[in-house]
């Protein structure tokens, strides 16, 4: 079924380059080749599909327990910010103290930051879509005063705002060197990612607490009546959610830009739900759909080099993506009702 | 009086069930008319296919001696039918007024506010039904909310106004209040139904009477040559069953105390009120009584799902009134909700899945946070054999399961751990006879071992052939608690329909 | 004191005010039916890209009013067949909504106009209140504001009218609160929801509209930068009035204005952090939402699709 959209996306994306006078099928090719035509392209999608893959599974944790994370792109961010602070102001320590220090500082940073949103649906009822996209912009622009004009920014800055470099203990190292590969950025975040998808599956199906949550998500009322309390619960999976989210931003900072600036790592936070959505909230599926979205990213700046196609075009094949699966749902569901009787008999 | 209405050969059926197999209905011009029956008789399934919200499998309705099609509640209304729902049809922000004309606002487009609260005044005087048109329904208490409901049926002229059980929020000065209004529109000319199970409203106000039973018509009666007695026996009748002679079984000590217990509902109104009972270790107590007194609250709250207002709930020596599930559940008390569906099971895990739920944080099934699927499949195979399950596959999706199969995984997974107290609620409903029989023959091997069960259905087979002691619940409160020998059908039904006796046992 | 209240500041409060108040007017009249329209700032995205599109092609500022408006009406389109049809879920919808709006709006720009932006495009005109020229301050303030900014005056005016003192929009917010009452006395449940989705698309695209033919002249990918967001956060804290929306959108306008006018300013050594007073309309509405600033309630059947009863 995910397939299905995917393909009635493309499908709708070759209509609008058709459209718009240029050739569909070379802009496609140019997207495939810049994705996994060579192997840096493959590494340069792989360093999309990292954080991605990261912030997906902070939407689909919250998304199995009933919780709609709009705000992964601000725990991004915040733990990115604490990522880049720790890095900078402890920049003399080593790296096997930096590095895990960074680490802790960003998860906890994103964790928090997630679990007020889960504090105010648990204590005061409201609805975690909009504390979470109010969230979001503020970060933003607190960002925005950090790096600008902040305690963050750093001295002698030209061009974009930016936070002072981390230390070298905190730089997640390059993992293919680059006599394998030219140019590679390819960092140990993959490792980290790879790690985070294991402790996703590992949470959920094999602990207690993952079974609890998958059990509000599915069953919030038998949950209540076996003794799990939906809003206890509700704080510590949206922290759960805002640290893999706060480890997305870490990953982004230590392995790749070794700093914070504006516009850093901007339309994660809303590629992650499309990617949740899309692998149905699994690990392997979140994955795959990561690298999916990280080749239309990346394949997309070549496609608009080579093909004269708009990168854009990318941000339209993924919301058709997004339209059909909301539609899929229904189809999906309307099929179900059918077969139930009328309730109110006497 | 001429005839109004005639409904003749009315059958409705729902995937399995028959709701209605060909009943009758003929009203009177100008009387009051009650339609009786316990849940499940079919009386407002047939009131929805009078008012055009279900279609009949078969059957005629003539109205004014002419055969007419309803195909929806604008024909209804084109009629004159009106209907007071159950659950009122009002939009709390807005005002008694608005809702009152909504959708029928006659004027321009202008929402003239006054002359719209004039025109409800002057309805108001005609009828003697008093409330004040600008105020907000979020404001007022549901009688008065009911009497908006009047309102609107009134303002589009209906002729024919059906009740459905219009009491069931009412406090006891309401009613009063009530029957005074419908009365007032019966000398107005206008024609009544009354949907009910309470033999106090059907006495005090109506004229004629008719009973359905399981479907059926169970008797035609003018009210002023009836009686309670005769009443209640036509919406019960059965013929008595044999019941398996029991012996007392463990101590006399009880497992359960309910003192004084008050609760509300779900809409804020008082469900239970002042709810005192024992239930003692190797008896099972039935609560006997129609659906929406008080039983699905009283279950809550003893799960602890459901805050206490007034009153204790006391099991074994520990006060747990204000204990939340979790904790309730470690004194030993194991609860078979009445959806099983819904709050029973959780539909896409698999069987073993929902055996644990409840039991996942600690050993055999979890050690220090990490499950242990070995232990969870053992145990899973176990029990789906053990309670019958079928197929006995403890990894197939819960939810595809048949009713009585999904029940046996409910029981299964409350009863293996030897409970002290069971509360179940409407256990076998939905269930075919074998799997009812088969939950029966469990419950009283939890009997046998001394185990205390609270046994809440309102199928009175179910009750009598169960329970030690039965007790009657009406309207939040248990009206009479009686040994099982003394609980005839007639009793039972005259009990549950809120008609009073002399005595009371505790 | 003069960068506080100065006739500068207000004026510019009104003109920054603008957008976000076309914006939450929109999402007053879909969510007071029943539909949470996330989809706001796709909706003003279109009609400012459309707008100007059409301003430059055809040379007449009116009809790129109308085609901004249409736009917007069209992926609002959507967004109501997916929410009311198909009841699918309304922010996964509204979402998709926005990023195939930025897709498109930019795919096009890049298509049309390279990377560069349309020249000589007649813009819409302000107004000018000449005869106010000399009065002190209210000169300054409303003696030149563009004519899309008394139509937002006039449009809060006009939709507070209509949902408290008209039929139609007492039926609205009927439909909005309890659907199936409406229903059971024959009011199309649908169809209400319908109009009210297409219309707060077009409101909102008018917010674009403004952006563009109005302001700056020009397009560039994501213009919005969240307006519609704030609009919707206007929305709320205004407790879905247009009244309370547009009260909303001036203090949230205001914060803005004050954003630019202490740009400069310094307490002592350190510099005024302007980029904070932009969260607080974000955390404002938090607080609202969260009933610490009186009770903020969102129509009771918002957000939840309507199933008429089965047969």
């Amino acid at each position: 079924m995910p397939i299905v959209s995917v393909l009635a996306a493309l499908f709708a994306g070759a209509i609008l380059i058709l459209v718009s006078g240029s050739d569909p099928i070379r802009g496609y090719l140019a997207l495939i080749r810049g994705a996994f035509g060579s192997p840096y392209n493959i590494t340069e999608t792989l360093v999309i599909a990292v954080p991605l893959t990261l912030a997906g599974i902070s939407v689909a944790v919250a998304f199995r327990t009933g919780l709609f994370n709009i705000g992964a792109q601000g725990q991004l961010l915040v733990g990115a910010l604490a990522a880049g602070w720790t890095g900078a102001q402890f920049s003399d320590l080593p790296g096997i103290l930096l590095l895990p220090l960074t680490l802790v500082s960003a998860v906890l940073a994103g964790g928090a930051w997630g679990a007020i949103a889960g504090w105010l649906k648990a204590a005061r009822g409201v609805n975690e879509v909009i504390t979470t996209i109010m969230q979001n912009y503020t970060v933003v622009f607190v960002m925005h005063w950090l790096l600008q004009n902040g305690p963050m920014t750093a001295p002698n800055a030209a061009g974009t705002p930016a936070s002072s470099p981390i230390g070298a203990g905190a730089i997640l190292p390059i993992i293919i060197p680059n006599e394998i590969v030219p140019l590679s950025r390819l960092h140990a975040g993959v490792l980290l990612a790879i790690a985070a998808v294991v402790v996703f599956w590992f949470l959920m199906w094999r602990t207690s607490l993952g079974y609890e949550l998958r059990a509000v998500g599915l069953g919030a009322r038998a949950a209540a009546q076996a003794g799990i309390d939906p809003r206890r619960r509700m704080v510590l999976v949206m922290f759960i959610a805002g640290g893999f989210a706060g480890l997305a931003g870490m990953i982004q900072v230590s392995g790749l830009f070794h700093r914070v600036f504006d516009g850093f790592s901007a339309g994660f936070g809303f590629d992650a739900i499309a990617v949740a959505l899309l692998g149905k909230n699994s690990p392997i599926g979140i994955t795959l759909a990561a690298i999916l979205f990280a080749a239309f990213a990346r394949g997309g700046t070549i496609m608009q080099a080579d093909a004269g196609v708009s990168s854009h075009l990318v941000e339209v094949v993924e919301a058709t993506v997004l339209l059909v699966i909301a539609a899929e749902a229904i189809v999906r569901a309307l099929a179900v009702r059918r077969g139930t009787p009328a309730e109110a008999i006497a | 009086m001429p005839v109004l209405l005639e409904m003749r050969g009315i059958r409705k059926r729902f995937g399995e069930l028959q709701a209605l197999d060909g009943v009758d209905l003929v009203v009177n011009e100008g009387e009051i008319h009650a339609l009786v029956g316990e849940n499940g008789a079919g009386k407002t399934t047939l009131m929805n296919i009078l008012y055009g919200l279900y279609h009949p499998d078969a059957g005629t309705i003539r109205y004014r001696g002419r055969e007419v099609r309803i195909t929806g509640p604008r024909d209804a209304i084109a009629l004159g039918i009106g209907m007071i729902h159950q659950h009122f049809m009002l939009v709390p922000p807005l005002t008694v007024a608005e809702n009152v004309v909504l959708g029928d606002e006659r004027g321009g487009p202008r929402l003239d506010t006054r002359a719209i609260e004039q025109r409800v005044r002057a309805l108001e005087e005609r009828f003697g039904i008093v409330v004040e048109p600008g105020a907000r329904i979020e404001d007022i208490p549901l009688g008065l909310q009911q009497r908006v409901e009047i309102l609107k049926v009134l303002y589009r002229g209906s002729e024919l106004l059906i009740f459905d059980e219009p009491t069931a929020v009412l406090t006891p000065q309401e009613v009063d209040e009530l029957f005074v209004i419908v009365r007032q529109l019966r000398a107005e000319g206008k024609t009544l139904i009354l949907i009910t199970h309470k033999l106090r409203e059907v006495l005090a106000v109506t004229d004629r009477i008719t009973v359905l039973r399981q479907g059926h018509n169970a008797a035609q009666l003018v009210t002023k040559d009836t009686n309670a007695r005769e009443i209640a026996q036509a919406m019960v009748g059965r013929e008595l069953k044999e019941l398996r002679a029991r012996q007392a079984v463990g101590t006399s000590l009880p497992i359960l105390k309910i003192s004084r217990l008050e609760a509300l509902s779900d809409r804020g109104t008082p469900a239970l009120r002042g709810v005192d009972l024992v239930v003692r270790e190797g008896e099972i107590l039935g609560v006997a009584g129609v659906g929406g007194n008080g039983q699905s609250e009283l279950a809550q709250c003893i799960l602890g799902l459901r805050p206490v207002t007034e009153g204790t709930i006391t099991v074994g020596a520990t006060d747990i009134t204000r204990d939340p599930p979790k904790r309730t559940r470690a004194r030993g008390v194991a609860y078979v909700p009445e959806d099983r569906r819904a709050e029973g099971l959780v539909l896409p895990f698999t069987v073993a899945d929902n055996f644990i739920l409840g039991k996942q944080d600690h050993a055999p099934y979890a050690r220090r946070g990490i499950l242990e699927r070995d232990a969870i499949k053992r145990d899973g195979d176990r029990l789906a054999k053990e309670f019958d399950v079928r197929p006995p596959n403890a990894n197939a999706i819960v939810g595809t399961l048949s009713g009585g199969n999904q029940q046996k995984v409910v029981l299964g997974r409350e009863i293996s751990e030897s409970p002290k107290l069971i509360v179940i609620s409407q256990p076998t409903r939905g269930l075919d006879i074998a799997a009812t029989e088969y939950v029966h023959e469990r419950l009283l091997e939890q009997r046998a071992r001394s185990c205390g069960i609270l046994l809440i259905s309102s199928e009175l087979d179910e009750i009598r052939a169960l329970s030690d002691r039965i007790a009657v619940m009406f309207e939040g409160r248990i009206v009479t608690t009686l040994d099982a020998a003394d609980a005839t059908e007639e009793r039972l039904g005259l009990l549950m329909a809120g008609h009073e006796e002399a005595a009371t046992t505790a | 004191m003069e960068l506080l209240l100065g006739a500068g500041v207000i004026a510019a409060t009104l003109r920054l005010a603008t957008p976000i108040a076309f914006a939450a007017l929109g999402g007053v009249i879909t969510e007071r039916s029943g539909v949470t329209n996330i989809a706001l700032e796709g909706c003003m995205l279109v009609g400012a890209f459309f707008g100007i599109l059409a301003a430059d092609k055809t040379g007449n500022p009116a009809l790129a009013v109308v085609i901004g408006l249409l736009a917007g009406t069209a992926l609002a389109a959507i967004h109501a067949v997916a929410s009311v049809t198909w009841r699918a879920d309304q922010i996964v919808t509204g979402m998709a909504l926005n990023i195939l709006a930025l897709g498109v709006t930019s795919y096009l720009n890049y298509e049309i106009y390279g990377s560069g932006v349309p020249s000589g495009v007649q813009l819409l005109p302000a107004l000018s209140l000449d005869f106010l020229a000399g009065v002190p301050f209210v000169g300054g303030v409303i003696g030149r504001q563009n004519v899309l900014v008394w139509l937002a005056l006039v449009l809060v005016i006009v939709l507070q009218l209509y949902l408290f003192r008209t039929v139609a929009g007492l039926r609205l917010r009927a439909v909005g609160e309890h659907p199936r009452a409406a229903d059971t006395v024959g009011i199309d449940v649908r169809r209400t929801r319908y109009w009210a989705v297409l219309a707060s698309g077009a409101i909102a695209a008018l917010g674009g509209v403004y952006l563009t033919v109005a302001d700056t002249g020009s397009f560039t990918d994501g213009l919005t930068n969240g307006r519609g967001f704030i609009g919707l956060a206007a929305m709320i804290f205004g407790r879905w009035t247009p009244l309370g929306a547009a009260a909303a959108a001036l203090i949230f306008g205001y914060g803005d204005a004050l954003s630019v006018s202490l740009q400069g300013a310094a307490i002592g050594e350190l510099r005024f952090p302007v980029q904070l007073l932009s969260t607080i309309p974000y955390l404002l509405t938090i607080l609202a939402v969260a009933g610490f600033v009186g009770r903020s309630r969102a129509p009771a059947a918002d957000g939840i699709p309507y199933e008429s009863e089965g047969h």
